[in-house]
Order: structure tokens, then sequence, then C-alpha cells
């Protein structure tokens, strides 16, 4: 999952960008409003998370900025102000979640979890369809009960293709789901890690649409 | 009203004073009529007794062949206090009931006053016939005279005596309707909640105590600014320090959840314990700047800002020379200033350190004392990227960082500059520097000379 992380305070932001790696997030890192805006905007992150007092533009600015362009990327405000007109002001401009700093790794990686969960449609946190079941929190995926081991970029190329089950996506769309920023991407990786995932899980689980790109069917039992 | 604590009450205050000065009125009124009233009464009298002299030497001149002693009926129960004795040719040949055979007084002619052999004091007018063998004496018992000015005065004084508790009653009334606004306003700040700071509104107050009225405002508005500006500093405090809890929690975390990656663990390490420095730096600024808000404005020492530098730069020298920046110190002047050597020397660390600490490594900072017209100068410029006028604007503002920068401050070395300055009396001014390119800030000392003692 692709995150992008809008923190200006250097070590706080380094720490939450290392903490999100161990969890197997992809995250890049803005340290300003404008630049949050941006990026959010650009559609290709799962999540975001937002400081609100960011320079250059608040953290609040982007936010309404952000939902009045229509952009629903679901928003984590991170940031010090704990007051409750705060949170509330938060929430109502279009956070989708709003936690107080200090925060636990882990929690902030299970909220985001939860946050894109949220913006699919989902209620449990894992992912079927057919006989492979995929748990984020866990990073394990199952093939009729049976764990199959998965490289990292695997896993993360099933997720997204899992949790936008029913619809197709570009191979553009998932290079940019999979590789945050500075992580060069060969033309045919897509292709390998498909063929990879088709090989270990099932061989239909992922289908190609020719020229337009690759699905995984919804399950009908989950929907 | 007899406890001098009672006389804390306005009430009772009012009271006596209106009672007292009432009774001081009455009273010297009385002396004036007593004294009136004496003064005319006895010249009514005494024209009386020489009235009835005379009336007694023209009768005694009709019938001077009667040589028997007449007495003299009394006819008014004042008679008694009134006496005569008529001589002739030195015998008594009249007198009145109460009068003895002696002649009354040793004084032949006019006024005088004798004591008689019953005691008694009598105020008598002698006077004598044409051919001077008539002698008359007419007598008036003092004591008449004093107990008619006692009826007088009576008479004034007693209608006052009984009026003076009526009016006790009615200054009592007064007093207390008097202060009834008073006593509306203690009811109304009485009952005040004690965070309630808004204005006190009454109706139709007193002139007097409009004023008593607006400074009990004045005081709420300053209080409820001090206690904003409390709150907000607790406020922005814990926003400030949950920053650098969060990164600090954060790095650990990452450093528990590294596993084999050794690199990324050491990393994390260190960035936990640079997150301790600077935790542990902001609680410092913000222990420094409340100790300097409850410290009040006035100036003790004489400092040698030129010594003092010496001393600040000597201690910030390592940190800079690590960053290959370059410390210097230029005095051209020796420069004196009254104030306190402790504040100023942190005064100048904060500025010398925020100029290190936002110059990029190799910059240059210089710190100057001079004169300046006379006047103390002490600046601190840097070669670093300076600042935006708006950037400008808000320094000082607690907790206000220039942003783009990745070197931790606790944005509150400006708020403790500023507060120093005021405590010694010094103006601060951040303004762009011309010789070094960066950010030039000069602390003057106005309307001092720095060139004495």
């Amino acid at each position: 999952m692709r995150i992008l992380l809008a923190e200006d305070d250097a070590m706080l932001g380094d720490g939450l960008r290392a903490g999100l790696r161990q969890q197997g997030f992809q995250v890049d890192w803005v340290r300003d409003g404008e630049a949050a805006e941006r990026e959010l905007a650009s559609g290709v992150y799962a999540a975001g998370v937002l400081d609100l007092g960011l320079p250059r533009k608040d953290g609040m600015d982007v936010l309404q900025a952000l939902r009045a362009r229509r952009v629903t990327t679901p928003v984590l405000v991170l940031t010090a102000r704990d007051a409750v007109p705060d949170r509330i002001r938060g929430l109502d401009l279009g956070a989708d979640d709003y936690v107080v700093k200090p925060v636990d790794l882990h929690e902030l990686g299970a909220r985001l979890r939860s946050l894109v969960r949220r913006a699919h449609g989902q209620a449990q946190d894992s992912l079927r369809s057919g006989g492979v079941m995929l748990e984020p929190a866990a990073r394990q995926v199952s093939l009729n009960g049976e764990a199959v081991a998965l490289s990292p970029r695997e896993f993360d190329l099933l997720h997204a293709l899992m949790r936008s089950a029913g619809r197709v996506m570009s191979r553009e769309q998932l290079e940019q789901q999979l590789y945050s920023w500075g992580h060069e991407v060969e033309s045919n990786t897509i292709e390998v890690h498909i063929h990879h995932l088709r090989r270990k899980l099932q061989p239909d689980l992922i289908q190609t649409v020719r020229g337009v790109g690759y699905t995984v069917l919804r399950d009908p039992e989950t929907t | 009203m007899t406890s001098p604590r009672s006389f804390n009450s306005l009430r009772a205050r009012l009271l006596v004073l209106v009672l007292g000065l009432a009774a001081v009125v009455w009273l010297s009124a009385a002396a004036l009529i007593w004294r009136d009233a004496r003064h005319e009464l006895d010249e009514l009298l005494d024209g009386h007794l020489a009235q009835a002299a005379a009336l007694l030497v023209v009768q005694q001149a009709a019938h001077h062949d009667d040589d028997k002693v007449a007495d003299a009926p009394a006819l008014h129960k004042y008679a008694p206090r009134v006496i005569f004795q008529v001589f002739h040719e030195g015998e008594l040949v009249q007198r009145s009931a109460q009068a003895g055979a002696a002649q009354m007084s040793a004084v032949e002619r006019g006024f005088s006053t004798v004591r008689l052999a019953d005691g008694s004091e009598w105020r008598v007018f002698a006077t004598q016939g044409a051919e001077r063998d008539v002698q008359v004496f007419v007598g008036e018992q003092i004591a008449s005279r004093s107990a008619i000015l006692r009826a007088v005065l009576r008479s004034v004084l007693l209608p006052l005596m009984l009026a003076l508790p009526l009016l006790a009653l009615a200054g009592w009334v007064a007093v207390q309707r008097g202060l009834l606004p008073l006593r509306h306003l203690s009811e109304v700040l009485g009952q005040r909640r004690p965070e309630a700071l808004e204005p006190v509104v009454l109706q139709d107050v007193p002139a007097e105590m409009q004023p008593l009225v607006q400074a009990l405002n004045g005081l709420f508005g300053r209080i409820e600014r001090m206690l904003a500006s409390e709150r907000r500093f607790t406020a922005d405090a814990a926003h400030e320090l949950r920053t650098p809890i969060a990164a600090i929690r954060a790095q650990a975390q990452v450093a528990l959840g590294a596993g084999a990656d050794e690199m990324e663990r050491q990393h994390a390490l260190q960035s936990t314990l640079a997150g301790c420095d600077r935790a542990t730096h902001l609680v410092e600024q913000l222990l420094t700047l409340a100790r300097l808000e409850a410290l009040p404005a006035g100036a003790a020492d004489m400092v040698d800002l030129a010594e003092l530098a010496r001393r600040v730069l000597a201690e910030l020298a390592p940190g800079a020379l690590a960053r290959q920046q370059q410390l210097e110190l230029d005095v051209a002047a020796p420069c004196r200033v009254t104030g306190s050597e402790l504040l100023l020397g942190v005064l100048l660390r904060n500025l010398v350190d925020n100029a290190l600490r936002y110059s990029p490594d190799g910059a240059t900072v210089l710190v100057r004392v001079a004169l300046e017209n006379g006047q103390p100068l002490l600046q601190v410029e840097d070669s670093g990227a300076g600042m935006t006028a708006p950037e400008m604007a808000r320094l000082g503002e607690r907790f206000y960082r220039v942003p783009g920068h990745a070197q931790p401050g606790s944005g509150l070395g400006w708020s403790i500059v500023r507060r120093i300055a005021q405590v010694c009396g010094a103006q601060v001014e951040a303004a762009p520097s011309a010789r070094l390119g960066g950010l030039a800030v000069s602390v003057r000392w106005p309307g001092r000379d720095g060139r004495e003692a």
C-alpha cells in the first residue's frame, strides 16, 4: 500500500516513514502543505497521513482544498492539536481519522489499513477471492487454508488487485501503487510478478484484459 | 463606633461624621446664642436697675421730710430677687423687704457686683440725688439672671437634644440608601464565579463609582488577557512537547522493529537520542521563559558587553567549529550597560545560537559590540539565508519556527530574547544583514550612554 506522509518535523517524519515501511507500507514523505495537496490529489496513494501544522499551507486548508476538489483518498490527520474543537473541525473538514501525537506505529498502521479497507467498502480486514485469502495486517496469503510464501512485492501487487476486486487496473496504476519514490521500475516487472502469483496461487486468479490491464474477479461470497 | 475597626465601615464613618458635625454646629450656635442673650439681658436688666434707682431718687426728693423707714411690699414673685435701699443724709429711709440696713455696696455711683452676708451675689446700681443727700442702691440677684439665661439656652438646646436621635435615624437611612449602589456592586462581585472575567455592567452607576467600576473592568480585562496568554502558552507548550516525544517514540519503535537490519536500528537509536536532546532543550527553554515571565522589569548591575560576548562566544565556539562555521567577535569600543549579567548572557547565547543553528555549515556569524551615537549596541549578524519580511514579523511569537529548517529549535529563543530585553530596558530589532547577507539582530539601549561608568 502506498501512503503519503506529510510531516514537517524531520525526526518524526523519518521515524514514521521507517516504522510504516517496516509494516510493509510504501511511504512517500513530503514536508509542506502545498506538496501534500499536490501529491494527495494525484490519486496514486491508498491513504495519506497529514500533520496539521505544516509550513506553506496548514493541514486543515489542505484537507479542505482536497475535499473541495472531490479527492476521496482517505486522510488520517496526525497532529499535536488535541483540543476537542480541533478534532471536530478536522473530521468535519473531511479527515477520515484523527490521531493525536504521539502514536504507536502499529496502531497507525492498523488505522491506515482500516481506512483503506473502508474506502473500498470492505467490512473485514481479510480479502478473499476463490480459494485465496489475503490478510493485510499479518501480510499473509493462504490458498485453500494453506499458507503460501510470497515476496513483499508479490504480496503488495496481490493486495492492490484484491483491494480493487472487480475493477481492471492498468500496469501504470499498479506500478504507482507499488513503488514509492526513488524506486526504479523495470518495464516488465509487473508482468513477472503476475506470472509468479498465477503460478504460486491459482492460474485463473488474475485475469488479463488485453490492452487494458489486470483484474481479480469479485468474490460473490464476500460481497 | 467606639472600636477603631468600625471606622473601616463607610456607613459608620459617614454617620459619625454627619452626627458629630451637626452636634458641633449646634453647640456653636448655642454658645453664640448664650453669649448674645447674656449681653442683651445684662443691658436690659442693668437699664431697669438704673431706671428704678432714678425713680427712687425722684420719689425720695418728694418725701424727704418723712423720717420713718418705709418697707416696700413685695408685689411680684420676682420681687425677692430685687432689693433697694434709700438713704437720706446717711440714714436709711426706705428699703425693700429683703434689703438689710447696711449699705449694699461700697460703690456710691454706678454698677458693682457684691456678695452679701448670706453668700448671694448681687448686681447693684448706686446713684445719688442732685444735692448728694439722697443715696439710692438698687440690687438684683445674679442668680436670677443666670436662671433666665439657662431658660433661654434650654429652649434652644432641648429641641436639638430631642432631634439628635431622629437625625441619627434619618442619617442612617440616608447613608444606607446612598450606599445602595456600592452594596449592589459588592453583591454582583460576590456572586461571580472565579473564572468570570467579563466586564461588570451596572445600571445607574453614580458618578463617584464610575472610576471604580471602570478600574475594576480594566483589571478584569488585563487578567483575562493574561490568562488567555497563559492558556495559549500551556496549549502551545503541550503541542510543542508532543512532537519531539512522538518522534522519540516512533524512532524507538522503529529500532525495536528493525529486526536484522542493523543499520536501520543504529539510525533509529541515534535519532532517539537526538530526540531526547531536543526535548531537553525545549524544556530548558520553556523553564527559562517561565522564570523570565515571573521576573519584574528593572536593571541591576553594570555589565561589560565585550567581556560578556567573549564568554558566550567561547562557550558556543566548539559547536560552530564542528560545522565549519566561523564565529567572530568585533569589539569597536568598550561598552557597559546596566542589567543582569546572567540574563544578558542568556539573551546573547540565544541570539548567537539561533544564528549558528539556522545558518548552513561553513557560514559566518559576527558579533559586534559598539557605540552608536554614544548608545550601546550589540549586534549578531550571520551569512545564512536570512528571512522574508513576513517571517521577521512573526519572530517572537512563541513556538514560531521559520519553515524549511531541518535544524530542530524550540521556537522559544526569540520569546526569551524579547522578554530579557524588556526586563533590561533594551530594544531588539531584526533586519537583513548588509555585510553578511543573512540576518542582523541589533540590541540597543535607547537613552543610555555606553561610555559612562
